[in-house]
């Protein structure tokens, strides 16, 4: 260590920090981000990757396949466009995310958020509390109630009028799609009342001066503003959706038939059931697929806010 | 207790440049108060001092020691924080005694000293709270306490007062200068206020753009700024700035300004001729530029003539914004000094008075 | 008189009489709306606990008469309770280890300088959207390679890492949030790197971890498709697999036992949530610590 009897002879000087200490500090951050790197790279990377190989062979769960399975090139893809299930399960699976998640969710949330507003407190309170122990619920849980609701002279089908049908039978699409949306409203309202909650008063004051009335100052003025909350929102709603299993597996299995046979469902039957694990993983890379472009065309819709907020 | 020195001193982050060839010397004991606009690099070289910070090139002496990469928990220095950096997970009490306990003192010496420290700060009945129970003031003094306790070689405060209001500002800087007599300890403070600076600083160390523009005691400082910038930030009401052109036909030489000419003396008139242009602009304070009554004579002054734009009465005394031609000059007058707006004065000032800087590098020539 | 009461009054001058009336009626009318809805939200939820202390249980809301613990007796009897403590190893083993990784990872991305840090954090929220659909079946195969399947805790691992992007993120961002200035206080009063990190920052971070480790622990609690195709041991069944196996076993869906045994298994998340949501919307402060 210098001290001040010697002064510096060259006008610049540089003291470089200890070497020791750095690198000390080097390894212990290296330490702490290695485990997490680790599970990572091992549980979710290197699955994802073999995936997208798996997708291209022909392996199999049991049988002369399991063992020695080769790599089919497009033979899988080419099964699965020329597999009229399928197309049935994409439009299945289109129609649940959609009707039941994107629109039922996000219209039953906003209007609750909406009438949240505007209620007593302990309505609010003891309805949302309800809304969210539904969300809350484990999914195996959903299914089974909504399973027994609408099974034969359950109060679903008394409800319908048609108190002798198993809905699941006649109408399932329909029934899982209801256990879905009173499944997940209540992150919708959530999301969309703290939304709702940032759109300035001022805004909405300054058009009641104008002279509009409640309607149109909900879709020209108050919506618009939560565009990005919206756009959010979907695109959580489409993700979560989009690869849900459980409902509608334990409901009914995909049935009757394939009646209910979303993605998900239909990637578990082909590899578990009918093991063909190479088809299935072509199966869940589309989904994959699907679910990517879905975002993007989200993201894209939240492009023009998010470049304004960062600039 | 130690004195502390940066030699040449430079950091950047990035692009900019936060502090530029730095050279400093704070004296064992002193009471040094660096001051400057936003981002004049006054924090940065707090935090350099404190070891946040490492310097790019340079080399930073606490002691008669290099501590350029010494940590700062072994620095054996305290700070004091803009936001006071209060623990909130821990009362009052825990807080006063973080360092006491690192060190581990014995829990009776924690006691006495803890109490001590109180008693002096007047904080005793806050030992058991939280942080988030007390008030702006008594946070503040909390922290002064947590950094006093440990008898450190040099204080650190990054704008302490800032975020209190003027009344309670005006009584922590008696309680601050009071502490720093019972405690001469070597203290670093940091601040944007001229008026903390000229009432606390044993030395004012002034800063612009990451340079050091000039250190000296307050009144210095006041009387005799280096240069324009300085001049201008130091002192309120602010400097008179005017520009002036110089004049060295006819007999002997004048600045031309304010409507008028100006004679000057020989003295100044060759301390002019070191101008790098014909522009100098002239800087008097407002207590120097009087009201002149028509009847009075005054020898030796300058006298201009203008119109009152503002008055601002402010009890024990009034300032007043006179426009000459395309200047505004400021004054300070007594109260009821009968004067309107929009009526014409006279005003009078010794030219001898008047600080002259070049008016294309802003250093002060006479 | 604000700008409200300016349109009010006019309007109250042309028609007050029908003005008043739409004002004052909404209200209530709002109140009944939402109470509906609610009603008919509660209607499964009432099923559910009503069935389950029904012994003769159908699929049809009803009182149970009479009242009885007989469901809860035999389903626990049938493994319920195994299946319950199998949840709890599962949902506690992968919280733990997630939450220690995560808490790890998200302060050193959110405290030191690291290289391509811009990159990973982006990975890591691109990884917070990956179906567990894709991982599922190479997850399987490289099991099978390493002869992992049918063990709980190389389960809880795959259900830990499932959570661990989204910990991150969370915990990354709680940590930034905390104000440096405690650090740096705490470094200048002398305490030592480690010191610091126990006496201080874990302290203040705690919110943080505890938020993280209950929303791993719900999320792993309900699993079902991981459990199903990596654990085909019967004595490792968690509680969802176990309800579906129950649903499908008996030729007669047994609705009452199979709401207690849904009851069971919802009621200690039911329980987190409720402890947790009172933090979150308490909000994390640091008051008193900073000013302002």
């Amino acid at each position: 260590m210098t001290t001040l009897a010697e002064p510096p002879t060259s006008d610049d000087i540089a003291i470089a920090e200890p070497r020791l200490r750095s690198a000390i500090r080097h390894v212990v951050t290296t330490a702490w981000l290695l485990p997490s790197a680790a599970l990572l790279i091992g549980l979710f990377i290197i699955p994802t990757c073999y995936a997208v190989y798996l997708g291209f062979t022909n392996l199999e769960l049991l049988g002369q396949y399991a063992q020695n399975y080769n790599f089919t090139g497009l033979a899988n893809l080419q099964r699965m466009i020329h597999d009229p299930t399928f197309w049935l399960s994409v439009k299945l699976t289109l129609i649940f995310v959609i009707g039941s998640g994107v629109i039922a969710q996000t219209v039953l949330g906003l209007a609750l958020a909406l009438l949240g507003q505007r209620v007593n407190v302990i309505v609010r309170s003891s309805v949302g509390a309800i809304v969210i122990l539904a969300w809350v619920l484990p999914e195996i849980t959903v299914a089974f109630v909504w399973y027994s609701f609408s099974q034969a002279g359950g109060t679903l089908s008394h409800l319908f009028g048609a108190p002798n049908s198993d809905l699941l039978s006649t109408v399932p699409m329909l029934v899982v799609s209801m256990a879905n949306a009173w499944r997940g409203t209540a992150f919708s309202m959530l999301l969309l009342s703290a939304g709702l909650r940032n759109v300035p008063r001022e805004v909405d004051e300054a058009a009641q001066l104008e002279g509009a009335g409640y309607w149109r100052r909900l879709f020209t003025v108050t919506l618009p503003i939560m565009r990005p909350t919206l756009m959010i929102n979907l695109l959580l709603i489409t993700l979560a959706t989009i690869s849900d299993f459980t409902l509608i597996f334990a409901m009914t299995q995909g049935g009757p038939g394939n009646q209910t046979a979303i993605l998900p469902v239909y990637m578990y039957i082909e590899a578990f059931q009918f093991n063909q694990l190479g088809y299935g993983t072509t199966i869940a890379l589309t989904l994959v697929l699907i679910g990517a472009i879905l975002s993007i065309a989200y993201i894209r819709q939240l492009r023009p806010e998010l470049q304004a907020s960062t600039s | 207790m130690a004195k502390i020195v940066l030699r040449r001193v430079t950091k950047s982050f990035g692009q900019k440049v936060a502090v530029d060839d730095l050279n400093l010397e704070v004296e064992d004991g002193e009471f040094v108060i660096v001051v400057g606009p936003s981002g004049c690099g006054k924090t940065t070289t707090l935090r350099m001092i404190a070891g946040f910070e490492t310097p790019n090139m340079g080399t930073l002496h606490i002691g008669g020691t290099v501590m350029n990469h010494v940590p700062p928990k072994d620095r054996n220095l305290a700070m004091v924080f803009q936001n006071y950096a209060l623990f909130p997970h821990m009362s009052v009490e825990r807080n006063l005694s973080f360092g006491l306990r690192i060190r581990h003192t014995s829990k009776k010496e924690i006691n006495t000293q803890v109490h001590e420290i109180a008693e002096m700060l007047d904080i005793r009945p806050l030992l058991d709270r939280k942080p988030a129970q007390l008030s702006g003031g008594e946070r503040q003094r909390v922290a002064l306490g947590r950094a006093l306790l440990r008898k450190p070689q040099a204080f650190l405060l990054d704008e302490p007062l800032s975020n209190l209001d003027a009344a309670l500002r005006t009584q922590m800087r008696f309680e601050l200068k009071r502490i720093h007599a019972q405690f001469p300890v070597t203290t670093v403070y940091v601040t944007h206020d001229q008026v903390e600076a000229m009432t606390m600083a044993d030395r004012i160390v002034l800063m612009n753009h990451g340079e050091l523009q000039q250190v000296a005691p307050p009144e210095t400082l006041y009387a005799e700024p280096v240069n324009v910038f300085a001049a201008g930030f130091i002192g309120s009401p602010k400097i008179n700035l005017v520009s002036a052109r110089i004049d060295h036909s006819g007999g002997g030489s004048a600045l031309r300004c304010l409507a008028t000419a100006i004679p000057v003396t020989t003295e100044i008139a060759d301390q002019l001729r070191s101008a790098q242009s014909q522009t100098v602009t002239i800087g008097i304070r407002p207590e120097d530029i009087l009201p002149q009554s028509p009847m009075d004579d005054a020898p030796g002054r300058a006298v201009i003539s203008g119109t009152v734009e503002v008055i601002e009465p402010l009890g024990a005394e009034t300032h007043i914004a006179v426009r000459v031609g395309d200047d505004i000059l400021t004054c300070r007058t007594p109260p009821r000094s009968g004067l309107e707006m929009g009526s014409t004065v006279n005003l009078s000032f010794d030219i001898e008075q008047a600080t002259i800087f070049d008016g294309t590098s802003g250093l002060r020539l006479c | 008189m604000s700008a409200d009461q300016l349109v009010t009054t006019e309007r109250e001058v042309t028609a007050p009489a029908v003005v008043r009336k739409r004002r004052s009626l909404a209200r209530p009318v709002l109140n009944v709306f939402m109470i509906v809805i609610g009603l008919v939200f509660l209607l499964p939820l009432l099923w559910l606990i009503l069935a389950s202390f029904n012994p003769s249980a159908d699929g049809t809301l009803a009182m149970p008469h009479p009242f009885s613990l007989l469901n809860y007796h035999l389903v626990i009897r049938a493994g319920a309770g195994a299946a319950i403590r199998n949840s709890l190893y599962l949902a506690g083993v992968s919280t733990v280890i997630a939450t220690a990784v995560s808490t790890m990872a998200g302060f050193m991305l959110a405290r030191r300088k690291i290289r391509f840090k811009g990159l990973v954090l982006v990975l890591i929220l691109f990884l917070t959207g990956l179906p567990i659909t894709l991982l599922l079946i190479p997850t399987y195969q490289i099991f099978v390679h390493l002869n992992w399947l049918n063990s709980r805790f190389y389960t809880s691992l795959v259900l830990a890492s499932m959570s661990v992007p989204f910990s991150i993120w969370l915990l990354k961002n709680f940590i930034g949030q905390v104000p440096g200035e405690f650090e740096e206080a705490a470094a200048i009063e002398g305490a030592s790197e480690i010191s610091i990190l126990f006496r201080i920052v874990i302290p203040l971070i705690i919110p943080g971890i505890l938020v993280a480790a209950i929303l791993t622990f719900i999320n792993s609690w309900g699993s079902f498709l991981i459990p199903l195709v990596l654990d085909a041991n019967p004595s490792d069944t968690p509680g969802a697999v176990g309800i579906y196996q129950f649903m499908s076993a008996n030729g007669q869906v047994q609705f009452g036992q199979l709401a207690a045994y849904s009851v069971l298994f919802s009621v200690p998340v039911i329980i987190l949530y409720l402890i947790s949501s009172r933090w979150l919307s308490g909000g994390f402060s640091f008051a008193g610590g900073v000013k302002g």
